[in-house]
């Protein structure tokens, strides 16, 4: 029971850091970001072409590419999504799109074969009695720091309050003076950097593979469908309570039912409440 | 300008008609299907270079020449089919040498027996495909395997292992059971229970089938040791398979393991795993290490590695001797026709790199003592390979990882 309670945390952490950029955006934008696993997947290719291609240090390849992907994030807002923010459908496919458009072109670059990249320690870590694996310590550890660090920045500093403002109420938030755009795009490099993070801190315990941008993202619409679209409390929670699930289904029952979990998620919530737990419906 | 160029080329072509190219004997096409972009797609296609260079050198087969026609299947039953159809239908082949995943093979039968054209596995393992020989012979009396024995074969020599090795050597009478929840595996499972039933003194404590998507393999690994495994035998042929030896790295797990691993037992994988695979013990048909288990395994082995500057996995072991088997059945035969090739190849009793290659009535390549057997070998310090398993083949012993010394 103790290593669920462990284990469970670790893939709650990298959940929230997946699943909060994914909900800042719908908040802050209404845009339902399809591309957000391609985020996701470019960090970790990105990392990986630095680190073992090119041979850079660990610490420099994984920095590099978070930065990297962040600066797609802001590319991507500018070229892609500003000009159709008019229309949630059209962001919607060319969100979808664009996500293909990644794994295609990381298909053309890199084949099909899955490859792999160095961990930050080999190390393992007792806790409770339960041995952890450094790298996934590591990725805890960072993701608390990075989920805090935004919490802070959501909650306690202006431009926080201005994301929150944007995020109930767009046209008012404009007549108020707030650069909505600049917000916007503030929050599309957060989200990008805070997925780019999530996989170079999982893919050295992990293999990376063109199609890898497709789990997170259906994880990510869990947490948030079961949070509640927008809700960054509604998330965080959300994901502890996705890692827990999958970590206790694979310790007592199989981890055949792992994948299917995210699912059942989605279907219940959208069926039983379809605000999510900490969700307010709104209108698109 | 490019008028005159084509008006040079027909005529230089009607020139040469004669004594040049149109007087050569049409080419043989060797068609092969395969992950091309894995090692063990790249380990058929180099096995077939290797043997259709020197068919070729020695002057064919029937005085006609060897052409490698490579398909990818990329691992996709879609892909795989369509690729079947490609090599039949455009590229005209006249066998089919190759496959790896049994999933995509059983996908692409229907197809090759409607092409009424031998195929020769040498990758996928499942028995389904070689018991549509049995259950219809008229339409699927194309479908050979070579290589690897097949999973029910494959969980005897598991078993027999746990019970030599594991249990004697070790001492472990505990053991559990990880691996992919595929087709393949389901074949293994049952067939190595049931051995190790009737050896007795090995008990399953614990087994566990997972979706080759799991990213998280420390609940697994928790559970194992929970349940008192003393050995662990995974059962994985695909990428999840960094995964899980990545895992058992990371977690230093304190019980030693060792089964089929296919994506470990390519010559780069421990390197390219930072050296995670150090201490498993992996299953090879054809040890890729300089062990004679028949004549010609150790030639075909030097010739391969300085030929391709890598070692051969067991696709390659298996491509090799697939096209020297076809060769001597078209010899017998006198003939490319299907129908006249295949009574020949029914009667295969070919000594090759592999092993000694008899087909049963199922058309599936035997296994046991005199046929194809099955090795273990550990991946040691330095990423570097011992065989340690069965003890007449060994070129090494069993070195036990570090935290468990």
């Amino acid at each position: 029971m103790v290593d669920v309670l462990i284990l469970g945390a670790i893939n709650s952490a990298v959940y929230a850091m997946l699943a909060l950029g994914f909900t800042l955006i719908f908040g802050v934008g209404r845009v339902v970001n399809l591309a957000h696993g391609s985020f996701y997947a470019m960090g970790v290719y990105i990392a990986y072409t630095l680190v073992v291609v090119l041979g850079l240090p660990l610490i420099v390849g994984t920095t590099a590419a978070v930065l990297a992907v962040a600066g797609i994030g802001l590319a991507m807002d500018r070229v892609l999504i500003r000009p159709l923010r008019h229309s949630v459908l059209a962001v919607l496919i060319i969100t979808v799109v664009f996500a293909l458009f990644v794994e295609q072109v990381i298909f053309a670059f890199y084949g099909y074969t899955s490859r792999n990249i160095p961990s930050f320690t080999t190390n393992t870590l007792t806790v409770l009695g339960v041995t952890v694996a450094g790298q996934r310590a590591i990725a805890f550890a960072a993701g608390v720091i990075a989920l805090s660090l935004v919490w802070l920045l959501v909650y306690r500093t202006r431009f926080g309050s201005a994301i929150l403002a944007v995020s109930q109420d767009r046209e008012a938030a404009t007549y108020l003076g707030i650069d909505v755009d600049h917000v916007s795009r503030t929050v599309m490099v957060l989200s990008a950097a805070l997925a780019a993070m999530a996989g170079v801190l999982v893919a050295p315990v992990l293999v990376v593979s063109p199609q890898m941008w497709v789990l997170p993202l259906i994880k990510s619409f869990a947490v948030v469908i079961l949070g509640g679209l927008g809700s960054i409390p509604g998330s965080l929670l959300a994901s502890v309570l996705l890692g827990y699930s999958e970590t206790a289904v694979s310790r007592f029952v199989s981890s055949t039912l792992t994948e299917l979990i995210p699912l059942v998620l989605i279907l219940v919530t959208l069926l039983v409440r379809p605000s999510g737990l900490l969700g307010r419906r709104i209108e698109l | 300008m490019r008028r005159w160029g084509a008006l040079a080329i027909v005529a230089a072509l009607i020139a040469i008609g004669p004594s040049g190219a149109g007087a050569q004997a049409p080419l043989i096409k060797v068609g092969v299907p395969g992950p091309l972009q894995l090692a063990v797609g790249q380990g058929i296609l180099y096995g077939l270079q290797l043997a259709a260079g020197e068919i070729n050198a020695a002057g064919g087969i029937l005085g006609r020449k060897l052409t490698v026609v490579p398909e990818d299947e990329a691992e996709n039953p879609e892909i795989g089919i369509a690729a079947i159809r490609k090599l039949i239908e455009s590229n005209k082949v006249d066998v089919l040498i190759g496959g790896q995943t049994s999933g995509v093979t059983l996908a692409q039968l229907p197809v090759i027996s409607r092409g009424k054209i031998v195929y020769l596995g040498v990758g996928a393992a499942s028995p389904l495909i070689t018991d549509q020989v049995r259950k219809d012979y008229a339409n699927f009396k194309y479908i050979f395997r070579v290589t690897p024995v097949n999973s029910t074969y494959l969980g005897f020599a598991l078993a027999d292992f746990v019970d030599e090795f594991a249990k004697t050597e070790l001492k472990a009478t505990k053991i559990a059971i990880v691996g992919e929840n595929l087709v393949w595996v389901q074949g293994v499972l049952p067939a190595m229970e049931r051995r190790l039933a009737e050896k007795q003194g090995v008990q399953v404590v614990y087994k566990e089938l997972f979706d080759v998507r799991t990213t998280d393999f420390s609940p697994m690994f928790a559970k194992a040791r929970a349940a008192g495994a003393q050995f662990v035998v995974p059962l994985m042929s695909h990428a999840s398979s960094d995964v899980v030896v990545k895992a058992y790295a990371s977690l230093k797990v304190p019980v030693p393991w060792g089964g089929i691993d296919v994506k470990q037992q390519e010559a780069d994988a421990c390197e390219k795993l930072g050296g995670a695979s150090v201490g498993e013990v992996v299953l090879f048909g054809s040890p890729p290490l300089k062990v004679a288990v028949t004549p010609k395994s150790i030639p075909f082995l030097e010739k391969y590695t300085d030929r391709f500057k890598r070692a051969p996995v067991y696709t390659s072991f298996g491509a090799y001797d697939a096209m020297y088997i076809y060769k001597a059945a078209v010899e017998k035969a006198q003939t490319l026709d299907p129908e006249k090739v295949i009574p020949f190849l029914e009667k295969t009793d070919y000594v090759g790199a592999s092993a000694h290659v008899v087909f049963d009535e199922a058309h599936d390549v035997r296994y046991g003592p005199g046929y194809a057997v099955e090795t273990m070998v550990q991946w040691q310090d330095g990423c570097k390979r011992a065989l340690i398993w069965p003890r007449s083949l060994a070129t090494g012993k069993y070195v036990p990882l570090a935290w468990m010394r």
